[in-house]
């Protein structure tokens, strides 16, 4: 038992204690967590006005061109891995560029864009229609009937969602490693090839995941039930 | 004040309404009546264009409202309309659901505007509902509120859709109160409703429409008497 013990304790020293080595899993998970919040908040923008543009309608009632660009757009999305897309990016489009945050920061964002515009579009064909028409009715253009009723009821009715595709997101950018990010999965990989020894490294990486996205999680029930608060429905 | 002149609708391949010509004066009252799919809310629906004619004109203080030229979120500022559902603004309080489109449209300031829904609320003595949202009131509450909300834009006319019609029955008296209220006012008013006592007590003309045509036009009092169109006679003998 002792041991036992003395063995689990010197992998410990080892994977995170010698030569300050948690100061590498740190700035891993800085890496992680700076990528994964800008890539969502560019996700939710470039979702929304994907939604709307999918969604938006001409005169005759045909679809504008506007609405097909959107298609286009979530379908080659959708349509190929985001590995490739990340690899695309970094040696094809941003090729003379040595910012490898930003690169990971635009892939992620354009990705996550895509998933958020379907879950957006959701949200908004879930308003009852009513709502945009008493807007109309009262003078409104149908833009600031969209803005003041119709998004913040959609945007409500899509947290659940959302908040799957952030966890989602979060962990998708354990790929930024392809093109030589230091984050935190690539930090424990690169660790335990120095030490010799998996265990600690890949199990402590897998926890500092676990209990971010369990942060992140409650973190947006408690957004849920306040947006919930006088609503009695 | 309204001047419609062969006013046609399709859904598709479905004529809904095959015709229609009326005017609407300044002050009067008109209430439309007829079996459901007839077109009579359709019909309402276009005055304000919330359905786009599929042919015809439509005519509003002097303003040709067809024309695609005509900016019609200006118009509808003038063009109060309830609906059968509410349609409140769920995201929104009582007060904001009031103050949003005069704010908005800049018609009044954010004080302006409180003061203007405040008076509107004591009116239909709903004060202490300003800060509740439209979920915790009942539908009879709601459906007040919503012609409060009409009200707000200072509109010329105002266009009901059916408005008891999903009421439970003890709250429709509430909502034609301030029907009538307002009707005292000199309102120009549009209704489309199954309350034939409404029509009876309120009515400048009555209308009945059926298969997408205006089939009679009359007074209360000769329509409800002495109606001559044997669907009309029909209509009345199953719902009087």
């Amino acid at each position: 038992m002792n041991e036992w013990f003395a063995d689990i304790s010197y992998k410990f020293q080892t994977a995170f204690i010698e030569g300050d080595r948690y100061k590498l899993y740190l700035s891993g998970l800085g890496v992680t967590l700076e990528v994964a919040f800008f890539a969502a908040i560019l996700g939710v923008i470039i979702g929304i006005i994907t939604a709307l543009m999918k969604l938006s309608t001409r005169k005759n009632g045909k679809r504008p061109i506007l609405s097909y660009i959107a298609q286009a757009y979530i379908d080659i999305i959708r349509g190929t891995p985001s590995v490739l897309q990340l690899l695309i990016m970094w040696f094809i489009v941003m090729k003379d560029s040595k910012n490898g945050i930003l690169i990971a920061v635009l892939t992620f964002g354009i990705n996550s864009g895509a998933y958020v515009a379907e879950i957006m579009r959701a949200g908004i064909l879930a308003v009852d229609h009513g709502q945009m028409e008493a807007g109309r009715s009262l003078g409104l253009s149908k833009g600031q009937t969209m803005r003041y009723i119709i998004l913040p009821q959609a945007i409500k009715n899509v947290l659940p969602p959302i908040g799957n595709e952030f966890i989602v997101l979060l962990k998708e950018t354990a790929i930024v490693g392809y093109v030589s990010l230091s984050d935190l999965t690539r930090t424990a990989s690169q660790v335990s090839s120095r030490t010799f020894e998996a265990f600690m490294p890949l199990i402590g990486a897998a926890v500092i995941y676990f209990v971010i996205i369990k942060i992140l999680s409650k973190l947006i029930e408690m957004l849920e039930r306040r947006l919930r608060k006088g609503d009695h429905r | 004040m309204i001047t419609v002149k062969n006013l046609h609708k399709s859904f598709g391949k479905t004529e809904v309404l095959k015709g229609i010509d009326y005017h609407v004066e300044k002050g009067e009252k008109i209430v439309i009546i007829g079996p459901s799919g007839s077109g009579k809310s359709t019909f309402l629906r276009c005055l304000n264009l919330l359905e786009t004619p599929t042919s015809g004109e439509i005519w509003f203080d002097g303003q040709k409202i067809t024309d695609p030229k005509t900016n019609i979120n200006k118009v509808r500022e003038h063009m109060g309309m309830v609906f059968q559902n509410f349609n409140l603004f769920n995201n929104l309080t009582i007060l904001e659901n009031i103050t949003l489109a005069p704010t908005k449209l800049g018609l009044m300031n954010k004080e302006e505007a409180n003061e203007t829904a405040l008076g509107l609320l004591n009116r239909v003595n709903l004060t202490e509902k300003a800060g509740a949202y439209p979920s915790q009131l009942s539908g009879g509450q709601r459906q007040r509120i919503a012609i409060v909300r009409s009200l707000a834009m200072s509109p010329k006319v105002m266009l009901f859709d059916e408005p008891t019609s999903a009421l439970d029955p003890e709250m429709v008296g509430e909502v034609l109160d301030v029907m009538k209220e307002l009707a005292a006012d000199g309102m120009t008013m549009v209704v489309v409703t199954h309350e034939m006592g409404f029509a009876r007590e309120v009515a400048s003309r009555v209308l009945f429409i059926d298969e997408g045509i205006i089939m009679e036009e009359n007074t209360p009092e000769e329509f409800f008497g002495n109606p001559r169109n044997p669907r009309l006679k029909d209509f009345l003998s199953k719902v009087l």
